[in-house]
């Protein structure tokens, strides 16, 4: 292992992205404290130097106590929920599931839900909003972008009532194509009424039967439904791991189709810029290099990453400095950073002429609408500086600034927290079942308002809260928050964490750095 | 009744109670699944105390004498 240049030597292995396998491997994913360390290694000792940054992504372990703490929860809650069934079904209980009665075959009458699911029908004002995806906060109701979709109103109305190949091709719908085009960089791009759509829709137009679709194992809905629908094979390779990704690709191309040996026609990798669930970054710059070494195509889902990242906010691509003519397909969404509702898909010339004509969309489905697509446009404008002020530079900045305090400051508090440094969602852990509904309950009692999430969105025991920053929250905002999440979390033990943060040195590493310090 | 036992004792307590219905799933079961699995609970600790109780100065003696501590 010769050293790099920083003078280190690492007795360890060092694997082909540059990871270094300590011995706490897990799926790809590293010991939080050593990933300090290892976004370093990333740096310094680098495989012909892909990154330009380091790349601080870390995945905690779960600790053994909460784990089976967590098992018992789950199962005492089997038990009984079997329990309330027998019931239910032996009419000891009343059963007030929704029913068609046998009088009434075609109008089905809606009964109420179960006494304790009821909805409460309290109103609660100024909560503080950490759970949408409103990354820039463009989502508001004063502004630039709110009159200027109020005078398209004025102008076109809401509805278009036509698809796109038919009569439902807006002027508006051109203009706002070339400015996406220009603002990612690509030759030319497409828009569409949904982002769920876009994806759904899109995939089956790109491949098909005879066709290998790679795809991350945590990818959305929307891209598993379009690969399914495509009919192509598809093979899923572990959550951001490159040898998983580089050891498909090989058996692909060296065994071909299954049964008849044949090559494939194409194969699709696909990767989302960020993955919400997780609040990772996909590893791109090695991404591409695979991609260029066996010629695969890539699909990237740059739904919460476009305007998210970068110096100015043209997304992942951005963010790791490479070039947008190497990714095949880029599909991103406006409604999480732009404020408003849809999707694109942008790329070469003959690639977008061809999903005019071929995309189910495309035929389908009825084109946005033309206030929406202002507040697009609007947006777009603001955050390239076109419309002369520094707003969108502003933000973009106010977002990094934001996110690199709010996550520093929950692991200082002592919380597992998964994902990357940069990535705008931070989400928290929590595990046991009931603490699911007591962290909502009990932030919404301190007038924050947060999105917690359960299995089956995530695995089983690992449930967690969901913060999404946005460029709107002030510090003093994000300082309340922080409080309050503080003290929830002493109220509900939810400290998990078992490692102090190693501070980021620039000595050469020695074998005591890869040490942990636990508590 | 709260405000009669407001000592910080109490106040642990119920913190300490809270947890535990926390970390095993009691907290989001209604009042009478509570009390279905506590009951539960309580009978089988008894059968196993009970048992305890009578059964087990015999088995102590019978190991001790098995291991010819006690003649």
């Amino acid at each position: 292992m010769r050293p790099g240049p920083g003078g280190c030597c690492c007795r360890r292995p060092v694997r082909a992205n540059g990871c270094v396998a300590n011995g706490e491997v897990r799926n790809g994913y590293v010991r939080s404290s050593a990933a300090a360390a290892a976004g370093q290694i990333h740096h310094v000792t680098q495989n012909g130097g892909l990154y330009k940054r380091p790349f601080n992504e870390a995945f905690e372990e779960t600790p053994m106590l909460v784990a089976v703490l967590t098992y018992v929860g789950y199962g005492v809650l089997t038990l009984f929920g079997y329990l309330r069934d027998f019931l239910r079904h032996w009419r000891i209980e009343k059963c007030h599931h929704a029913t068609e009665r046998e009088e009434q075959q075609v109008i089905v009458r809606i009964f109420d839900s179960e006494k304790s699911l009821r909805y409460t029908g309290n109103i609660i004002k100024d909560v503080i909003n950490m759970g949408s995806y409103n990354y820039l906060g463009f989502a508001r109701n004063t502004g630039s972008c709110q009159e200027a979709a109020a005078k398209v109103l004025e102008e076109y109305g809401v509805g278009v009532c036509s698809t796109r190949q038919e009569i439902g091709n807006l002027d508006k719908h051109e203009e706002l194509e070339k400015l996406v085009a220009w603002f990612l960089g690509v030759e030319a791009a497409m828009t569409y009424g949904m982002g769920f759509a876009t994806n759904s829709m899109n995939i089956p137009a790109l491949v098909g039967k005879g066709c290998l679709i790679l795809s991350d194992e945590l990818n959305h809905a929307s891209l598993v439904l379009g690969a399914r629908l495509s009919g192509a094979t598809i093979r899923i390779f572990k959550h951001n791991n490159m040898q998983s990704l580089e050891k498909l690709l090989k058996d692909a191309i060296v065994y071909g189709q299954p049964r008849t040996r044949r090559p494939w026609k194409k194969i699709l990798i696909l990767v989302e810029g960020i993955y919400s669930m997780e609040g990772s970054i996909v590893r791109l710059p090695e991404v591409i290099a695979l991609k260029k070494k066996y010629k695969a195509y890539l699909y990237l889902d740059e739904a919460h990453s476009i305007g998210a990242l970068g110096p100015t906010g043209r997304g992942v691509v951005e963010y790791f400095g490479l070039d947008p003519e190497d990714v095949d397909v880029m599909m991103g969404t406006f409604t999480k950073s732009f404020g408003a509702s849809g999707g694109y898909i942008g790329g070469k010339k003959e690639l977008v002429d061809y999903l005019r004509t071929h995309s189910h969309s495309a035929v389908y489905a009825t084109s946005l609408s033309p206030p929406v697509v202002e507040q697009i446009i609007t947006s777009m404008k603001c955050i390239m500086g076109q419309d002369g002020t520094s707003l969108g530079k502003e933000c973009i900045q106010q977002l990094a600034e934001n996110t690199r305090y709010f996550r520093r400051r929950l692991k200082e508090m002592g919380f597992i927290i998964y994902g990357n440094e940069d990535s705008p969602v931070v989400p928290l852990m929590l595990y046991m079942p009931a603490k699911i509904g007591a962290f909502g309950r009990e932030m919404l009692k301190r007038n924050i308002g947060v999105v917690v999430v359960g299995f089956p969105a995530t695995p089983i025991i690992e449930s967690r809260a969901r913060f999404c920053l946005s460029a709107a929250h002030t510090k003093e905002i994000l300082d309340t928050a922080l409080k309050e999440i503080d003290e929830v979390g002493d109220l509900l033990q939810l400290k998990y964490s078992r490692h102090r943060l190693v501070p980021l040195l620039d000595r050469p590493f020695d074998e005591t750095t890869y040490e942990e310090t636990e508590d | 009744m709260v405000w009669m036992v407001l000592s910080p004792a109490w106040k642990q307590m119920s913190w300490f109670y809270y947890e535990y219905l926390l970390d095993t799933a009691l907290y989001v079961l209604e009042p009478w699944e509570r009390t279905v699995l506590k009951s539960m609970l309580v009978s089988v600790m008894g059968m196993a105390l009970n048992t305890g109780y009578i059964s087990m100065p015999l088995s102590i003696m019978a190991i001790l004498l098995y291991f010819e501590t006690v003649q």
